[in-house]
């Protein structure tokens, strides 16, 4: 198990009382954090310790800010989730798989879980960005927290014997109608934003934002709710406090770690060697990249083929082509239209390894053309990014379309005596 | 959430008016049974609906008329502002100095791609002014030529600008003795096309309103504006607020969506139909009281045996008993009995509403075998009495209506079809005979699907 190493401060240990300090400072820097007392029991493993810290470090790996319906589950649901969450980021101590889930032992083993948490990357400022109050109008530009967060697992449904299509085909469209009302909701949100934002010009202290948000506007309207916000505002300080307090002391904290670790007992030598635990790689995971591989290189080559063919067509029938306005406006056009295609396609593909794209939640702020400072983002940037990315998914989804029709076609096919019609298409 | 309306041919634009004077008026009756609080969020939800506020105070719908003659719509336009209540947008309408002949090529392949421009153009103006937009109401007829063809255009435009945003059709389904000789043409185009682009088509069929005008309102010389009125009461009860849950205290935001993803989200089921208790005239009313035991019991006979109104039910029909299989595929030689539904949407106004007793919509013998009437069945309820009724019930349904109408005018176009009479004047304009073939595949597919329910 790592631990931060810092240059040493020895001043610090030998203040007296300095152990609580630092513990205190983290557990008031985690929500909802226990007691310094309730560490200093796991130290010596006490039963008593153990439920607290199974809440946090629930709390700790949950993906999501933790809602009614996440609180409120069981304990024994929080430590199983705890478990296979640890196990997945790979987790080396195996005593704590086998730890029971009722809350009755091994708050030692949770107190050293904790601290390997913390030594792997900065938990508390996590915490604090997950449950920061905006104060602007916010939206994030890129995708990485709706894939990376899936969600509270979905109840597992049996289907009651066979399930009739129609039955499917209502549910899906139910989807969609929802889905409509969800855009329509948006567009609503969105008008009204614009809205607020243009009535308010000028009256924010700031200059640089120069009007106000939803948030601000509010607590303009309705002073009780603006005295709460002020209220939640200085909560959110002093966990910032209390983390700043936490990295200057936290020194102290890792060497008496060092100490709880020295009481455990040696685990299993395979636990204390390098940790390597790797992920778990599906076992027919292999054999699928070596094809995915093959028809790469396949497809490849068959597109070098297509290619040299079709210019070997063109160079034919065109190269004696006409001159004049018409043809070059033409020329103009299809050229500019395989640009933006190839745009496209390059914008695809560079998805991952391109410039530093931004993340997470962005302020929305409404200036003049061409007031934008160095650092900000362009709304027509963005949606210029968004707009090729939807490019490419639907072509994405036009091929799996396409494929979709050729093997139904093929599927119908092979019964003799079928007559398939397809729905009209427009 | 605002909805825009849009009124397309002689037909749109004469109903549009009747709605949205229904409903003006309805959000500004004093006999609303509930308190001044509760009355006006009605009228506040309503307006924010249908209609903008201009600086005098007066509303304006949120709506958009089409016709290429300018007659209907210069009457439109006057009636509304005659009324003092409410008025249409000043530049809300396009029209234009010629008719287009009962012709649905025409309308589809000329008038469409020639006024495109400009009608987008009238419609997103009406869209920009919603603060928030939850989708458009169409309102044409079948089987004429400027409603039916240009519909069929426009609503295919919508689809493709504003893929997010719900599009309900109301059609006119023609009387079946209709005067316009290639009406069943039109009707099957129409019909097509719009399955394709629209994601429901609540149907009023002429016959249908002609009886009640007749029976129920015992009105004598029947006028179009009769007709009408009956069909904006019926509109106006689906579309005037309600509560978004049975303890809620709010109205409910996005009714259209609500009701579309409640009845159509099946692709190959969009077809609604609309049936409302009581309806009488206004003498009648005085004089009359109803239990809600007696409509909603009134309301479910009306339902299972496919009645068009609250006389003349046939008390004969029955659901089929629970275990035994439903009475055979459905085959549409002889008299339909039972009406099976996909999914039903009640909606309940007026007086002791919360004591009202639904269950016997929740029966899964009225359903079909694929979704539970947990799923299929939702009712709606509110306080608010709505046009003077103490208490009203409306029912929209999916459901089998539509099948022998629908089948009735497929099998009649594919016999003047099978002829090649008056082909030429689609052909003429685009329309080939491939694109019919396209029609009849597409309806005789959704006859099916309803068939196998």
């Amino acid at each position: 198990m790592g631990r931060r190493r810092q240059r040493v401060d020895p001043a610090a240990g030998a203040r007296a009382g300095a152990l609580p300090e630092a513990i205190a400072a983290l557990s008031r820097s985690l929500p909802s954090g226990p007691s310094p007392e309730i560490f200093r029991r796991a130290k010596f493993d006490r039963p008593e310790a153990t439920s607290a810290l199974w809440q946090l470090l629930f709390r700790v790996l949950s993906p999501l800010p933790v809602g009614n319906a996440l609180a409120s589950l069981a304990l024994e649901a929080q430590a199983h989730l705890v478990k296979s969450a640890l196990c997945s980021q790979g987790y080396p101590r195996l005593a704590l798989a086998q730890l029971p889930e009722d809350g009755s032992q091994g708050s030692r083993e949770l107190l050293l879980a904790l601290s390997w948490l913390l030594a792997r990357g900065p938990v508390p400022e996590q915490m604090l960005a997950q449950a920061r109050v905006p104060l602007g109008d916010e939206m994030t530009v890129c995708q990485c927290e709706a894939l990376a967060s899936p969600g509270p697992p979905a109840p597992h449904m049996e289907a009651e014997g066979p399930v009739d299509v129609r039955r499917v085909q209502w549910l899906m469209g139910k989807l969609q109608f929802r889905w409509r009302q969800l855009v329509s909701s948006q567009q609503e949100q969105c008008a009204l934003l614009s809205k607020i934002h243009l009535y308010t010009r000028g009256c924010h202290s700031d200059q640089s934002l120069g009007h106000l948000s939803v948030t601000e506007a509010e607590m303009l309207r309705d002073p009780e709710g603006g005295q709460q916000l002020l209220q939640t505002l200085e909560r959110e300080n002093q966990r910032l406090e209390a983390v700043l307090a936490w990295r200057h002391t936290e020194l102290v904290f890792w060497r008496w770690m060092d100490t709880v670790l020295g009481t455990c007992a040696p685990e299993v030598p395979a636990a204390a060697s390098q940790p390597t635990f790797l992920p778990w790689v599906p076992e027919r995971g292999g054999g699928e990249l070596e094809l995915v591989v093959r028809e790469l290189q396949a497809l490849e080559e068959e597109l070098r083929e297509a290619v040299e063919r079709r210019r070997a067509a063109w160079e034919a029938k065109a190269g004696g082509c006409g001159r004049g306005p018409e043809w070059s406006a033409a020329r103009r056009a299809s050229r500019e239209a395989v640009e933006k295609e190839l745009g496209a396609l390059q914008q695809c593909w560079k998805q991952d390894s391109g410039p530093a794209r931004p993340h997470g939640p962005h302020r929305l702020v409404r200036r003049e053309d061409g007031a934008a400072g160095e650092r900000d983002l362009r709304a027509a940037e963005v949606i210029r990014t968004l707009r090729s990315q939807e490019a490419c998914l639907e072509a994405v989804l036009r091929r799996l379309q396409g494929q979709c029709r050729q093997e139904l076609a093929r599927l119908v096919g092979a019964l003799p005596g079928l007559i398939w019609i397809p729905p009209p298409g427009r | 959430m605002s909805i825009v309306t849009v009124q397309l041919g002689q037909c749109g634009n004469q109903i549009g008016f009747e709605v949205f004077d229904a409903l003006l008026s309805d959000s500004h009756s004093s006999q609303g049974l509930c308190s001044k609080r509760e009355n006006e969020a009605y009228q506040a939800s309503c307006k924010e609906r249908f209609f903008s506020e201009e600086e005098n105070g007066v509303p304006i719908a949120r709506a958009v008329l089409v016709d290429m003659e300018p007659k209907v719509i210069n009457q439109t336009l006057s009636k509304a502002a005659q009324s003092g209540q409410w008025k249409y947008g000043q530049h809300a309408c396009f029209c234009q100095k010629q008719g287009s002949g009962n012709n649905w090529a025409y309308g589809y392949s000329v008038h469409g791609p020639r006024h495109e421009e400009s009608i987008m153009s009238l419609i997103r103006k009406e869209v920009e002014k919603c603060d928030s937009f939850s989708g458009f109401f169409i309102i044409m007829s079948m089987a004429g030529g400027t409603g039916s063809g240009l519909g069929a255009f426009v609503t295919q435009n919508l689809q493709d600008q504003y893929p997010n945003s719900l599009k309900m059709n109301h059609i006119i389904w023609p009387y079946g003795t209709g005067e316009v000789i290639v009406q069943n043409y039109n009707s099957i185009l129409t019909l097509s096309h719009l399955y394709r682009s629209s994601d429901a088509l609540l149907v009023h069929e002429n016959d249908a309103v002609h009886k009640i005008c007749a029976k129920l309102m015992n009105i004598k010389q029947i006028s179009f504006s009769d007709i009408n009125q009956v069909l904006a009461h019926q509109l106006g009860s689906v579309f005037q607020p309600t509560y978004s849950a049975e303890s809620s205290f709010h109205y409910r935001r996005n009714p259209l969506g609500d009701l579309m993803e409640h009845l159509v989200p099946h692709p190959e089921f969009k077809m609604l139909s609309v049936r409302n208790i009581p309806h009488m005239s206004e003498n009648s009313l005085a004089y009359s009281t109803f239990t809600w035991a007696g409509l909603l019991k009134h309301l479910r006979q009306m339902l299972i045996s496919n009645a068009k109104m609250e006389e003349g039910i046939d008390w004969h029909v029955r659901p089929p008993l629970s275990g035994l299989p439903p009475l055979g595929k459905m085959s549409l030689n002889k008299d339909l009995h039972f009406n099976t539904s996909v999914a039903n949407l009640v909606i309940l106004r007026g007086k002791d509403v919360q004591s009202a007793d639904v269950e016997g919509f929740k029966d899964p013998a009225l359903y079909t075998s694929w979704l539970k009437p947990v799923n299929a069945f939702n009712v709606w309820k509110t306080q608010r009495a709505f046009s003077k009724y103490e208490k009203s019930a409306v029912l929209v349904s999916n459901s089998q209506f539509l099948v022998k109408p629908l089948d009735t005018i497929v099998g009649k176009a594919w016999n003047m079809f099978a002829s090649k009479a008056y082909i030429h004047q689609y052909t003429k304009f685009g329309i080939e005979e491939e694109d019919f073939l396209d029609s009849f595949t597409s309806l005789e597919q959704v006859v099916a699907s309803y068939c196998n329910l």
